[in-house]
């Protein structure tokens, strides 16, 4: 323990003169991310698309109105809608396969249109975060509208709905009396508030948490990754240092402190990453307006997920020939890997199947956790399995840096 | 101290060290000679457990190498021919932490590493980046890493390489306080005087095999009081070595070929200086030329010669 200690303050000392190149580890991300976050703020973005699965047992004109109203507009271009049976909607949503599952009652357009209480039923996917609020929102402003159309333009609606039921076209009297009187009513729309008849019920999950979570607060879990990954893979390139100045061969031949050193050098590692991370993180919340509450719990995860990272950076630095080639491995694992995990674009907002991939990769699975954490109500979200899993990838990573070094890696 | 007993090092089809067997006593210096590539490096990374040896034994201390491994290495100081320190670490926090390494602790380390500054000269330069430093401060440095523990068994592994001459004497002064502080100094070196002047035995090695052993004094008897004599020009090889076997017949009795070659020819022989004239005529009537002369004393340098039939440092 006692070279362990050493260890760290050895590595602490020596890296403490390169504050350069950490402040450039966590600018560059900083910089992206404020450019990034400024786009998202001004709706330059990418813009996320889901499916929103329908059921429409009442198949009337007032029921063809949602549906299509989900097509309009710049909703259309946010979510297709797909018609389907109640039991294959059912399945689809629950294998989340969908945004949200809508289904329109037996009756609906009747209810409409004789002011009765009717319940439309809204499914939203629990694993995604923005869409499912989106198509909630929507639904909700849709009935709120039809509702106050029902009370200005009852009548006319109901006109329209029987020459379609009849299947006979309008006469051009019909056409006439009916424009004018819509005019004349949309003229005092303005003085008309009443009451809601028709109401929503979201079955699940509550919509309050994805709705309340602005979209460029998504970006920073990613930024913060990209700042792990720069420090984590420079910090890994320490071992070439050491390997060329010799003091790796030294440490070989010195009795049993090889795991010393690694714990020290991983735990100083640890350190220099988590007061990066954790820079990053402050200014994230600030601009966000994030509680504070969340910092320990983050910065957590943000410590034990950087000596992970950087223990199979190491381990990538040390597969290398040479050091040129260790700079170009390493590069070719971390741009697709932060492009993949979610630093460019939330996993959010890409497609079902590049997020699921995303989730699997090192950084993408840490950025959504700690995307969990810092957006849920309460903090220590993360799940204990989460903990475990990145507790492992650092002794595994460490492990094998173990036997890189003393398989030749330290004699040079 | 340290003995080391039939070491057998192959890389492959590769020998690199074939049978090397030597013994280095307490308060000693024991002189490991040899060009670059004899074997001289491979030998010590197997004594300091870099290498596992083919075959072969060797103890540090009386404890194996291999099957105690951890024991050995606590006897061992090693100082690599490379420097190997962190420049941008002070040169006392550099020798805290490899005193650290080799478990010294509180007041026992603080003391060791006051010591060693002001051993290795730098006690005015202590908090200072060792890259501030000049390359002799930098390889005393790198001495003082190697000896803080106060190891048993020392190996300095050609530690006076591309060091200015004023830092090469306070590196043997180290070395000779070294042995008589009562430790055993495997020194390896391709510098012969360096060996004459420092070291009570030494073993030369060639192609990973010792070809002589003993002590400085020994090893010169081996050689006798002839000198070495080196020329360069132009002799035909059949009617050359005709001319020099006529003078051993009739002139110069105890004349030796050690190697010759279309425009070398090193011979040795006693008296070399009272000999040339002859030397030179003889070669000129069988068709030679000589363009340049080299007369050498005996010394362990012209051993090699005459062991191997090649300088030393080619």
């Amino acid at each position: 323990m006692n070279f362990t200690l050493s260890t760290i303050r050895k590595d602490l000392s020596r890296w403490r003169q390169d504050l350069g190149g950490m402040l450039l580890w966590m600018s560059i991300p900083l910089l992206i991310g404020g450019l990034i976050t400024s786009m998202m703020d001004s709706g330059g973005g990418a813009k996320p698309h889901g499916v929103l699965l329908m059921t429409d047992e009442d198949e009337s004109f007032i029921s063809g109105m949602i549906a299509g109203a989900f097509g309009q507009g710049e909703i259309g271009e946010l979510i297709s809608v797909e018609k389907v049976s109640l039991e294959d909607g059912n399945t689809r949503i629950n294998a989340g396969d969908a945004s949200g599952f809508l289904v329109i009652p037996a009756g609906f357009g009747n209810a409409f249109l004789e002011s009765e209480p009717v319940t439309l039923t809204l499914k939203t996917n629990p694993a995604q975060t923005i869409l499912p609020g989106i198509i909630s929102d929507v639904t909700e402003i849709l009935l709120d509208s039809g509702f106050y159309l029902h009370e200005f333009f009852g009548p006319e609606i109901e006109t329209i709905n029987k020459l379609i039921d009849d299947d006979t076209g309008p006469d051009d009297l019909l056409v006439s009396t009916m424009s004018v009187a819509i005019n004349d009513k949309i003229e005092s729309a303005s003085e008309q508030i009443f009451p809601l008849v028709i109401d929503l019920e979201i079955v699940e999950p509550p919509p309050s948490e994805a709705s309340a979570v602005p979209y460029a607060l998504l970006f920073l879990p990613g930024i913060i990754l990209m700042a792990l990954m720069f420090s984590a893979n420079g910090i890994a390139h320490d071992y070439w240092v050491e390997r060329e100045q010799g003091t790796l061969r030294r440490l070989v031949i010195t009795p049993g402190q090889m795991a010393g050193f690694l714990l020290g050098k991983a735990l100083a590692a640890g350190v220099v990453i988590t007061a990066i991370g954790g820079v990053t993180l402050l200014i994230g919340f600030a601009y966000h307006g994030v509680t504070v509450s969340r910092l320990p719990s983050a910065l957590a995860w943000i410590a034990v997920s950087g000596i992970a990272l950087f223990a199979w950076f190491g381990v990538l630095q040390m597969a290398a020939g040479t050091q040129r080639a260790a700079t170009v491995v390493t590069s070719m694992f971390l741009f697709p890997l932060l492009m993949a995990g979610g630093s460019f674009f939330p996993l959010a907002a890409l497609p079902d199947w590049i997020a699921a991939i995303g989730r699997m990769t090192p950084n993408g699975f840490v950025a959504d956790r700690l995307t969990i954490e810092i957006i849920a109500d309460t903090a220590w979200t993360i799940d204990f399995q989460s903990w475990l899993i990145v507790i492992a990838m650092a002794a595994t990573g460490l492990g094998a840096c173990s036997l890189r070094l003393r398989s030749g890696f330290a004699r040079g | 101290m340290l003995s080391v007993e039939n070491l057998v090092k192959n890389y492959g089809d590769f020998v690199a060290a074939d049978g090397i067997s030597f013994e280095a006593l307490k308060g000693t210096v024991f002189g490991l000679l040899g060009p670059n590539g004899a074997g001289k490096s491979t030998a010590i990374n197997c004594i300091s457990g870099l290498l596992k040896p083919t075959s072969g034994r060797i103890s540090v201390n009386g404890h194996d190498v291999v099957s105690e491994a951890k024991s050995a290495r606590q006897s061992l100081g090693v100082v690599p021919q490379e420097i190997a320190i962190y420049e941008d670490l002070p040169a006392v926090e550099n020798l805290r932490y490899w005193g650290k390494a080799y478990g010294l602790r509180g007041k026992e380390l603080d003391a060791r590493v006051e010591e060693i500054l002001r051993y290795i000269g730098l006690g005015d330069r202590a908090k200072e980046l060792p890259k501030k430093f000049s390359g002799g401060m930098k390889r005393r440095l790198n001495f003082g890493c190697g000896i803080v523990h106060k190891p048993a068994v020392i190996l300095l592994d050609e530690p006076t390489v591309g060091v200015d001459p004023q830092s090469r004497e306070r590196l043997f002064d180290m070395v000779v306080a070294e042995r008589d502080a009562g430790a055993c100094v495997l020194y390896t070196t391709h510098y012969m005087e360096e060996a004459e002047r420092l070291c009570d035995s030494l073993a030369i090695i060639d192609h990973g095999k010792i070809i002589a052993k003993g002590t400085v004094a020994e090893l010169r008897a081996q050689l006798g009081a002839r000198d070495v004599l080196q020329l360069s020009g132009t002799f035909p090889s059949e009617e050359s070595r005709s001319a020099i076997q006529s003078l051993v017949t009739e002139k110069i009795h105890d004349l030796e070929i050690i190697a010759q070659a279309k425009d070398n020819l090193t011979l040795t022989l006693s008296n070399g200086s009272h000999h040339l004239q002859t030397i030179f005529d003889s070669l000129a009537a069988a068709g030679g030329s000589v363009t340049e002369t080299s007369l050498r004393r005996p010394n362990l340098e012209t051993l090699f010669l005459l062991l191997t039939g090649k300088e030393l440092r080619e």
